[in-house]
């Protein structure tokens, strides 16, 4: 019986994740399996809004966004490798490539950035802690970023919601996520809300309209393929 | 000297005609002394802001930083310069960033700097309001303006973003110096972050010089710094408000020019009316035997005496306006709204005057003008006069 109890015990401290496993693993279910899908963004502001559909290329690492519609802005790409971030714009009918500060810049005029897309640097920024089942994350000395303070919610292993505090106290943005949905290889959040909550009425939202999951082509990860398409 | 007693002796025959035509030349003496007072102080506002502020008395970089102030063209490795005039130097690193708070973000230059040694050289680190300036790295302080725009307070931590890099700074101090570049764009770092940042030892090397010889020591620079750098004084840091404030002076200086011709003509004017009623007595003058160029000499002293009394009282009150102007901040609700409007220009919240003694000569000019004036024309008219046909009709 002793023998037994002690087995359970070395077994659940072996299950038992830190809280820096616990995000680690809750951001690799947030960014899905590799897929390429239709994403509808709508940005919400007061008294307008603009909805934009982009067709998505991404292996969890990269990902390429191409702007459907609307007409005026179709054909505008992006692609994100590690910290390289390209532009195509067609008007200009050139490839740029942006400084490592335009990960933080806003996506297409909405609250999300690139950092929110695709980055993970709530791992990287942060230091991880536990409170009454939230991740509490705190900055790392002179670390990047302007948050004080930065709060995750999961439910069953899945990130359902991040709340950002700025250096006072006061909760600043917050973004929630729902719908996850289980694909070939993993899951993927349907939907994605992202709110300015020192503005009201500022509000983005992420649906995933189509998806499939599986293998990308490598061409969709070259700046060439910016311009023709993937 | 009977002419000049005769002449004297005129001017206060017409007292109020005198008094008018003074008064002409009072303003304008106020005008112009008032003028180049202003436009001067403007100037030397303009250079006190850049040496002791915005930039530096003198800067030695490479020529290619100042042709295109890339990093890439700045300095690789460590640099000292070895002039007698020199009395202290300090390495900087201006570097194009974004600074980001959770409210806001604002592209800006970051000038990474050695905190002692810029003690030396500015006046920036003695401006600081709130907290206190930069000893070590992982610190920041910014422009009073600028972090209430980021909306960041002292012992927050802000994001500095660059092409290269990014780091978290903690604000230690806020300055207000009254300099708009400073206050609503001035963002400080330690050299060494800014380093961190950019990979180059520095993109510039800043000089205090003795004031007044900015521009030679420069020019002697030139000639002794190794090939590929250039030292520039700190007329030619100022950049586009240099353009603006010499517009100014080639504005003003033809403006001042028509003060002055109108001032004489004026005088003139008066003299050729005055001269035309006292025909006559000009006539029986000749008869007397004053010859007709002596005469014109007469006409031509009493508008040189009738400016010369209105040149002297505007004197008296152009300097003391000067005077008090240059030692009270008259013009600071001005500057404070021209502040507001052009933030980036580098201008000064106070603007005091300057109080030369050359400003009189120039303003002298006026005296000068009408009595040469006097001379061509109400004069001529004497040299033309049939003084036969006056005393005819006398």
């Amino acid at each position: 019986m002793k023998k037994g109890l002690w087995f359970l015990f070395l077994l659940a401290l072996a299950l038992a994740q830190s809280p820096l496993e616990k995000l680690k693993a809750a951001l690799d279910r947030l960014r899905g399996p590799a897929h390429e899908g239709v994403y509808l963004l709508r940005v919400e502001r007061p008294g307008l809004e603009k909805v934009y559909r982009l067709k998505v290329y991404t292996d969890v690492e990269r990902a390429h966004f191409r702007v459907l519609e609307p007409k005026g802005e179709a054909g505008l790409a992006y692609l994100s490798l590690g910290q390289d971030l390209y532009l195509y714009d067609p008007r200009l009918g050139r490839t740029l490539r942006l400084p490592p500060s335009a990960r933080g810049e806003r996506f297409l005029g909405s609250d999300l950035t690139y950092q929110d897309l695709m980055g993970r640097d709530l791992e990287r920024l942060f230091e991880v802690s536990e409170a009454e089942g939230t991740l509490v994350l705190t900055p790392r000395p002179g670390a990047p970023t302007p948050y004080g303070k930065v709060e995750v919610y999961l439910k069953e292993g899945f990130l359902e919601r991040v709340l950002y505090f700025d250096q006072r106290g006061q909760a600043v943005r917050e973004l929630l996520l729902k719908g996850y949905q289980a694909l070939s290889g993993g899951v993927l959040p349907r939907e994605m809300e992202l709110k300015d909550l020192l503005r009201p009425g500022y509000r983005t939202l992420v649906q995933i309209l189509e998806v499939r999951a599986g293998p990308v082509p490598e061409r969709c990860f070259t700046p060439l393929y910016l311009e023709r398409g993937c | 000297m009977t002419l000049l007693r005769l002449a004297w002796r005129n001017v206060w025959r017409q007292r109020r005609r005198t008094l008018l035509l003074s008064l002409v030349v009072v303003y304008v003496t106020v005008a112009v002394l008032f003028m180049l007072g202003f436009l001067d102080g403007y100037g030397e506002s303009l250079v006190e802001s850049y040496a002791a502020y915005v930039e530096a008395p003198v800067v030695v970089a490479p020529r290619a930083f100042f042709e295109d102030p890339d990093l890439e063209n700045g300095f690789k490795s460590p640099f000292q310069v070895d002039h007698p005039k020199v009395l202290a130097q300090s390495p900087r690193l201006s570097l194009p960033a974004l600074l980001r708070s959770p409210y806001r973000s604002l592209g800006g230059t970051l000038l990474g700097v050695d905190p002692e040694g810029e003690r030396a050289l500015s006046r920036v680190p003695a401006k600081v309001v709130e907290g206190r300036w930069l000893s070590d790295p992982g610190e920041m302080v910014l422009g009073q303006r600028l972090a209430e725009r980021l909306d960041v307070r002292v012992g927050e931590r802000l994001l500095v973003e660059t092409g290269k890099g990014a780091l978290g700074l903690t604000v230690v101090g806020l300055v207000r110096s009254g300099v708009s570049n400073v206050d609503f764009y001035g963002a400080y770092a330690h050299l060494s972050d800014a380093r961190a940042l950019s990979g180059i030892w520095a993109t510039h090397l800043a000089l205090k010089v003795p004031k007044g010889q900015e521009e030679r020591v420069a020019r002697d620079l030139n000639g002794r710094l190794p090939p590929g750098l250039e030292a520039r004084g700190v007329w030619d840091l100022m950049g586009p408000i240099r353009a603006d404030y010499e517009a100014n002076r080639l504005f003003f200086f033809p403006l001042l020019g028509l003060f002055l011709l109108l001032a004489a003509l004026a005088v003139v004017s008066t003299a050729y009316v005055s001269v035309r009623e006292r025909l006559r007595e000009f006539a029986v003058a000749e008869a007397l035997g004053l010859t007709p160029r002596r005469l014109a000499g007469q006409v031509a002293l009493e508008a040189a005496f009738a400016s010369g009394l209105g040149f002297l009282l505007g004197l008296l009150l152009g300097y003391a306006l000067l005077w008090y102007t240059s030692t009270h901040d008259v013009f600071g609700p001005l500057m404070r709204l021209s502040v507001e409007l052009l933030p980036e220009a580098g201008l000064a919240e106070h603007l005091y005057t300057a109080l030369r003694p050359g400003y009189a000569l120039f303003a002298f000019l006026v005296v000068l003008f009408s009595a040469l004036l006097a001379l061509l024309f109400p004069g001529r008219l004497l040299l033309r006069m049939e003084a036969s046909r006056y005393l005819k009709e006398a």
